[in-house]
């Protein structure tokens, strides 16, 4: 039954997606809820919310607030809170509750803007959609709204510029040092990691850099509207594999070998196995999966009938995943390599390697 | 750079008075602070009981959510508590939560989860969350729909959030809906029901023997029923005894129902309101309760502390077993200080806010939800020891004792433990939950 979970639990939805890319912006995160929504994002999806502080808040709309569309009164809380604390922008989050009550989001933006003499940008989440879409439509509008013009062919010298930086993406919660590392090694400059320590006044910066690495497709949209605007060239890539992954995947011993991951993580694992076999190798994801990145073979999965069909129709003997989803496959014999996927399970990696 | 913190002194807020609370303490007029310290506020089955979990207080029963996939999202951290067999989801789109089309689909949802499972489950809990809130679903109609097809009761469980200050909040209806599935019974007159929490009260609690000293024989609890049958004969008791505030409309709709009245019983920490609660609960038993010894125990105790630990000062926090108001004016009361609270204040604060306030009009009051708490630095105001995870949380490194256990601390046994614990996080022990 589409819709119908019987072996696993939700995942990771839009507004979190959203509220992962702007925690370390800088800027008031207002989530247009009743407290559940930041609840979840806060107490789960957010990891690095137990680390470092972030002005994350709830608008604590109640039943009347919503029957009665009193934006005023947000604004009201807004605009008190801003008062108070240091912020350089606001962003307000959409939920299932004004999805229901069809708030004018953008008529809300400009009216806390004007009101708060602060800049606002909008993401209008349902908490139906997942994370990825919640992080594309959030990097889109960050570009759109702050990346600074800058003259023509005026670039920082080697700068990198990384979108996808989440640890929704990555399921690791500091990971900038390892790509740092990694495009200095290479020669390249500057590395701009949008959302994972590099705030506002580096995501200004965007269209100085001289090259988009993209680590997950919720980035692409972005990362287009970049390429578009500046001429920047990106790339989807995703250097997070640590050795200790390498090695479980150069010993997979299987013919058929499936997948489960986001797009970016997906595709490299496969060309990290295909450096040792020449396994037919699946990917197989719940979340964006662009064509412009994706094998022919490749399967967006919709309902956990639909995983079973595919596993059972095309004999895996080796599927590559979060743990979780196996509950999915109970008929499942084949062997299991765990690879935690936050988004799926809320397991970090640091918990399995 | 502007750091701000939301906060004034017991003294200026009992001068305001209940009824001129001032906007920065309501946490209706304010954007809310989900902190680590006060994540419970926001969700509530992150640390302890939420509806989801309570909903599954029933012995046997499983739990259908039906919302959109952000609702049911932190469930998973439940799995590790041994709920994984038990939740069950059906996801909601774009187009259910303008139309309404998802409670077509309840019926088939709740069979198919039906049939999924080895053993029947005694009771389908369908939890609905903001979007029905607002679509105005009559879930009662929709339930009784679904029992038909399974062949199973389905019950509705609301995880309104949007109701939190309304008549009837969340916490308060699911307190309700777990006791729903009890049937008229004959009474018993040596059973009595203890009501108000989804976790067992604590082992020792004076409450137990002084029931079977009046000579009650079945004391139950839902959290510690084994089975369905044991639930059921919860309709056999004489009396309720509620010991939760919110767990009061349940009583009133246990009373009204199944004809069995209810007294209600404080959380307190204040040694003489205990004795005096028992002395009232005695009077409107129509006996006497003998609590010297009790008394007499928790005494020893609170004085061990105080002997060892004179004027020791506590910030107190509200995310704790226990009204952090009526703590902090015990802690006083004892003799020592509190330089800080972390609360929300409502006009039924009053009643120990004033009195606070005439012991110790500078402690400071933090409005612990407001967004200015993102500014709180502890280094203002030192404390010895804090009781609450919140209050740990402001205050990294000191001694901490969250209190936040899931065994419920109650009347003399809680305060005694209360004190052990302070006691033993005082000379240097990590105390994890509550008791030593």
């Amino acid at each position: 039954m589409k819709g119908l979970l019987k072996y696993l639990s939700p995942f990771a939805p839009d507004q979190s997606g959203a509220a992962s890319v702007l925690y370390d912006m800088g800027g008031l995160t207002i989530i247009c809820d009743a407290g559940g929504c930041t609840g979840n994002i806060c107490g789960f999806d957010e990891p690095r919310w137990f680390l470092r502080k972030s002005a994350i808040f709830s608008a604590g709309l109640r039943d009347m607030d919503a029957i009665l569309g009193r934006d005023d009164r947000m604004v009201e809380k807004i605009q008190d809170a801003a008062k108070k604390l240091d912020a350089g922008f606001a962003a307000l989050i959409g939920t299932p509750v004004p999805a229901v009550i069809a708030t004018d989001f953008r008529a809300l933006g400009r009216m806390t803007e004007k009101r708060c003499h602060l800049p606002v940008l909008t993401v209008e989440c349902t908490g139906t959609r997942l994370y990825d879409e919640g992080e594309a439509d959030t990097w889109l509008a960050l570009f759109t709204k702050f990346a600074k013009d800058r003259p023509d062919g005026v670039y920082e010298k080697g700068a990198v510029g990384v979108i996808g930086m989440t640890p929704l993406n990555l399921s690791r919660v500091d990971a900038d040092p390892v790509i740092r590392d990694e495009l200095k090694a290479r020669g390249y400059g500057p590395v701009y990691c949008y959302g994972m320590r590099d705030g506002l006044e580096v995501l200004q910066k965007a269209g100085e850099a001289v090259l988009n690495l993209v680590v997950s497709p919720s980035g692409l949209l972005a990362a287009r509207y970049l390429e578009k605007r500046f001429g920047t060239p990106y790339r989807m890539a995703y250097p997070f594999c640590s050795e200790e992954l390498k090695e479980k995947l150069h010993a997979v011993d299987g013919k058929r070998i499936l997948v489960l991951h986001q797009q970016a993580a997906a595709n490299a694992i496969r060309e990290e196995i295909r450096k040792t076999s020449e396994a037919e190798i699946t990917v197989g994801t719940w979340f964006l999966l662009d064509e412009e990145f994706k094998k022919p073979q490749d399967v967006r999965l919709t309902t956990e009938e639909h995983l079973g069909r595919l596993v059972k129709e095309e004999r895996y003997d080796v599927i590559i995943g979060d743990r979780m989803q196996k509950r999915a496959l109970p008929d499942y014999e084949g062997a299991w390599l765990h690879v935690p996927q936050f988004a799926v399970s809320g397991e970090l990696e640091e918990a399995a390697f | 750079m502007n750091r701000t913190v939301d906060c004034m002194t017991a003294g200026e807020l009992a001068a305001l008075g209940k009824d001129h609370i001032p906007g920065e303490f309501q946490s209706s007029r304010h954007l809310i602070y989900s902190s680590p310290a006060t994540l419970a506020f926001n969700s509530p089955g992150a640390q302890g009981f939420g509806v989801k979990r309570a909903g599954l207080a029933v012995p046997g029963s499983v739990m259908l959510l039906v919302a959109p996939g952000c609702c049911g999202r932190n469930t998973a951290a439940l799995n590790a508590l041994g709920y994984r067999e038990r939740f069950f989801y059906l996801l909601m789109d774009d187009t259910d939560i303008v139309t309404g089309r998802h409670l077509n689909k309840i019926s088939q949802a709740v069979r198919e989860v039906v049939e999924s499972l080895r053993e029947k489950p005694t009771v389908v809990m369908i939890c609905i969350t903001c979007v029905d809130a607002l679509l105005g679903t009559d879930m009662e109609r929709v339930c009784r729909k679904a029992s038909k097809a399974a062949g199973v009761p389905v019950r509705p469980c609301y995880m309104y959030a949007l109701t939190r200050e309304g008549r009837m909040p969340p916490m308060v209806h699911v307190r309700k809906t777990i006791y729903e599935l009890l049937e008229k019974r004959p009474r018993k007159r040596t059973a009595v029901n203890l009501l108000g929490e989804f976790s067992p009260f604590m082992k020792d609690m004076e409450l137990y023997e002084i029931l079977r000293g009046l000579g009650v024989k079945e004391i139950r609890e839902i959290s510690r029923c084994r089975d369905f049958e044991e639930y059921l004969s919860m309709a056999e008791a004489n009396f309720n005894l509620v010991l939760n505030p919110e767990c009061r409309p349940a009583a009133e709709d246990i009373r009204k129902r199944l004809g069995i009245p209810s007294i209600e019983l404080t959380r307190l920490y204040q040694i003489d309101k205990i004795h005096r609660q028992y002395e009232l609960l005695g009077g409107a038993l129509g006996t006497d309760i003998d609590d010297q010894s009790w008394y007499q125990r928790a005494r020893e105790k609170v004085d061990a502390f105080g002997r060892k630990y004179p004027n020791t000062r506590f910030a107190v926090g509200e995310w704790l077993n226990g009204n952090a108001f009526e703590l902090s004016l015990a802690l006083l009361r004892y003799g020592h200080q509190v330089p800080e609270i972390y609360g929300t204040v409502t006009p039924e604060q009053f009643v120990y806010l004033r009195k606070i306030a005439d012991l110790s009009p500078d402690t400071r009051i933090y409005s612990n939800l407001s967004p200015t708490m993102l500014n709180y630095d502890c280094g203002e105001y030192p404390a010895d020891v804090t009781i609450g995870q919140d209050a740990a949380f402001y205050h990294p490194g000191c001694p901490n004792v969250p209190w936040n256990q899931e065994e419920q601390p109650f009347g003399y046994a809680g305060l005694g433990h209360l004190f052990e614990s302070l006691l033993a996080a005082r000379d240097g022990e990590k105390i994890t939950g509550g008791s030593v």
